[in-house]
């Protein structure tokens, strides 16, 4: 399912800044990033690559299907 | 039929286009819908909701504010190209502002580009007039010499400028690329999603927007603008484009600025495992440090692949040919020039990785399509880098449009031409254009008064941005776009093509564009976002179609199966496309190596 967990977040919003395709909102109330549209995750890692204390993982599974050219 | 179709066009042009002829839009929209929750508050995402939903819409756009801004130079967008045209365009003298959707290293595919070109004249092996030659070769003609030269001659100079920067010291660009912003104090305002062109009196005045982050509609007056907002696609799966829709083509186009090579198509595949993982399919390249290399000219990522596929059926492999390889490139299908043959050249030994050493020292690493069982269609919808975008009227990448630049892949440079050519070309060639616009924009903004529009003009624009999220029933953007990519993305429509499928296709792509667009719906800012985005993604499918369609030949990657050969007597032309004063797409042939004037 794409980004997969937060866990640990220290709220630094790198994240929510990161995302290419704006999948992470941040939580102002509880001061955390919040794994919003996962359907939106295009995979790339950015996210958990830039996270300064390596809180996220992901999954290389997209959570809906897949349009290829040809299989 | 004529009726619903001048009723659509009026429902395009009021509800989604450009601004112009959007008289008295704002009145007739639906009354406000009161604020149903606060902020974000759900966990998990949700399915794409079906067609035609109802439902309320979480923010109020009453409760939007407008924010204002004034600069010389506005660039749009903050990868190779807009970073270069910020720092040039400031160090020209030029009050600057940079705006993105994303974050400045963050967005687009400039994260992602892990080989960067620099013709060196001390350790190349041709001269730059032999380079250019060779370019063309494989090109077939389709690229402008005077961007491939332009990219030898300047690219050794924005590499030095990247390492200084640190580049090529992290695999993470975002530092490196705001080094120099921040020590030129230049202004950045990230995650805001530009839409509009703002135009007054034949020239480009500026750009409005909305944020990301906040309710907030901002309005950016300026002398000049920098579109460098990259190329785009449908989504696609497996590659990092996912962000990218064609916005600056779009919001030019619909002002009046000339656009082209829609017909083109980048021939990545993806990986058969996770096909939706730009992670996976890129084989852990993310996370290493870009490379500088050398002159490495080559013809591929085209239509090949595609059509093995299509002939002959999956699995295929593709990368360079090993010995006893079944899938080597046979002489049907497109044409490829006799230099550039891959068969033709010698067997390699099995631990010989031939074009990957050039991406990656990692045994498995690379990029897309390099190795493995694959799938067709990663890139769907973007077309070989800078072949597609604003067209130019001169080398600083001027639009046809008074005091709107652009560079990168939102230029249609054809630097490489209609085909991938020199391998590191692109990340090159947007950071050699960028620089390029950056110093012509400053130079001519010198010369013109900051123009502001009437507030009515301002509330129109602002209407139109935020319509979406005043429809109390109709499409949501995900839907749609799934709909897109089935139309679009199969290997017998974009890849393949002939002329009934693509018309059959383009019965589709008209009915969502006339009818569906005007009813995109919104109920928060995410989804405001992929509204936009899914109206610039089914403008695109109809230029794609319909140049396609015109172009009755075969070349680099445009492939036709009912026009398979070159048509050299026809088709020493690129297809430009211009909205006229109807609202009509207009195409145009443009022979090679000559250049438009004004619009």
């Amino acid at each position: 399912m794409s980004i997969h967990e937060i866990a640990g977040c220290i709220g630094c919003e790198t994240c929510v800044e990161v995302c290419p395709t704006d999948v992470i909102q941040f939580d102002k109330k509880n001061n955390r990033a919040v794994i919003t549209y996962p359907e939106d995750c295009q995979i790339c890692h950015l996210c958990r690559l830039y996270c300064p204390v390596d809180a996220i993982t992901i999954n290389s599974e997209k959570s809906i299907p897949v349009m290829v050219s040809w299989r | 039929m004529i009726k619903k179709m001048n009723l659509s066009r009026r429902q395009f042009i009021g509800v989604a286009g450009g601004i112009i002829g959007a008289s008295a839009f704002a009145t007739s929209l639906p009354s406000d819908i009161p604020s149903e929750s606060g902020d974000i508050s759900s966990e998990k995402g949700a399915m794409p909701s079906g067609p035609a939903v109802e439902k309320k819409s979480k923010i109020n756009t009453a409760d939007f504010s407008v924010e204002h801004h004034e600069a010389d130079v506005l660039v749009i967008g903050g990868g190779f190209a807009g970073v270069f045209a910020a720092v040039k365009a400031h160090d020209a003298g030029a009050k600057v502002m940079m705006v993105a959707k994303g974050g400045v290293g963050t967005s687009g595919l400039s994260p992602f580009a892990k080989g960067v070109f620099s013709y060196d004249p001390k350790t190349a092996k041709m001269s730059i007039d032999e380079f250019v030659a060779k370019v063309s070769e494989s090109a077939i003609n389709t690229n402008n010499p005077v961007f491939t030269r332009q990219l030898a001659e300047h690219s050794y100079d924005r590499v030095q400028e990247l390492k200084s920067w640190e580049f090529f010291d992290s695999p993470l660009s975002r530092n490196s690329f705001m080094l120099p912003i921040k020590e030129r104090k230049i202004p950045v305002i990230e995650r805001v999603m530009i839409t509009h062109l703002l135009k007054e009196n034949g020239r480009v005045v500026g750009a409005s927007g909305f944020s990301l982050n906040d309710k907030k509609v901002i309005h950016f007056n300026a002398k000049t603008v920098v579109l460098c907002t990259g190329s785009g696609g449908f989504k696609p799966s497996g590659f990092p484009v996912c962000d990218l829709t064609h916005d600056g083509t779009i919001m030019a186009y619909n002002i009046g600025a000339k656009v082209t090579g829609k017909e083109w198509n980048d021939g990545h595949p993806g990986s058969a495992v996770n096909s939706g993982s730009c992670y996976d399919n890129w084989h852990g390249q993310i996370e290493e440090k870009p490379s500088v290399n050398g002159i490495m000219v080559n013809h591929h990522l085209g239509v090949d692949a595609n059509y093995r596929a299509y002939t002959t059926g999956a699995p295929i492999t593709m990368g360079p040919p090993k010995p006893g390889d079944k899938n080597t490139v046979s002489n049907e299908g497109p044409y490829i020039p006799p230099a550039f043959r891959q068969t033709d050249m010698p067997p390699r030994p099995q631990e010989d990785r031939g074009i990957l050493s050039m991406f990656s020292k990692k045994e498995n690493s690379g990029p897309p399509g390099m190795g493995g069982e694959q799938v067709g269609g990663s890139t769907a919808g973007m077309a070989i880098h800078k072949s597609e975008g604003i067209v130019p009227i001169d080398e600083t990448g001027l639009s046809t449009i008074p005091g709107l630049y652009a560079a990168g892949d939102a230029l249609g440079s054809y630097m490489s031409g209609g085909i991938y050519t020199q391998i590191g070309g692109s990340a090159a060639g947007s950071a050699v254009q960028g620089a390029f616009a950056g110093e012509a924009a400053a130079k001519a903004s010198q010369s013109v008064d900051l123009i502001t529009l009437t507030e009515q003009r301002f509330n129109q624009v602002q209407a139109e941005i935020l319509a979406p999220l005043k429809r109390q029933s109709g499409y949501s953007p995900a839907w749609v776009t799934q709909v897109l990519q089935g139309i679009m993305i199969p290997n017998f429509v974009l890849y393949i093509k002939k002329d009934r499928m693509m018309q059959a296709a383009l019965a589709y792509v008209e009915e969502l564009k006339e009818h569906h667009v005007p009813m995109l719906m919104a109920d928060d800012l995410h989804k405001l976002r992929l509204a936009h985005e899914t109206e610039n993604m089914i403008v695109t499918a109809e230029m794609k179609l319909k140049a396609s369609l015109m172009r009755t030949e075969s070349r680099c990657s445009h492939y036709r199966l009912d026009y398979p050969d070159i048509d050299n007597k026809n088709w020493q032309a690129w297809i430009n496309i211009h909205k006229d004063d109807q609202g009509e797409m207009i195409f145009e042939k443009q022979p090679f190596a000559l250049w438009p004037k004004f619009s």
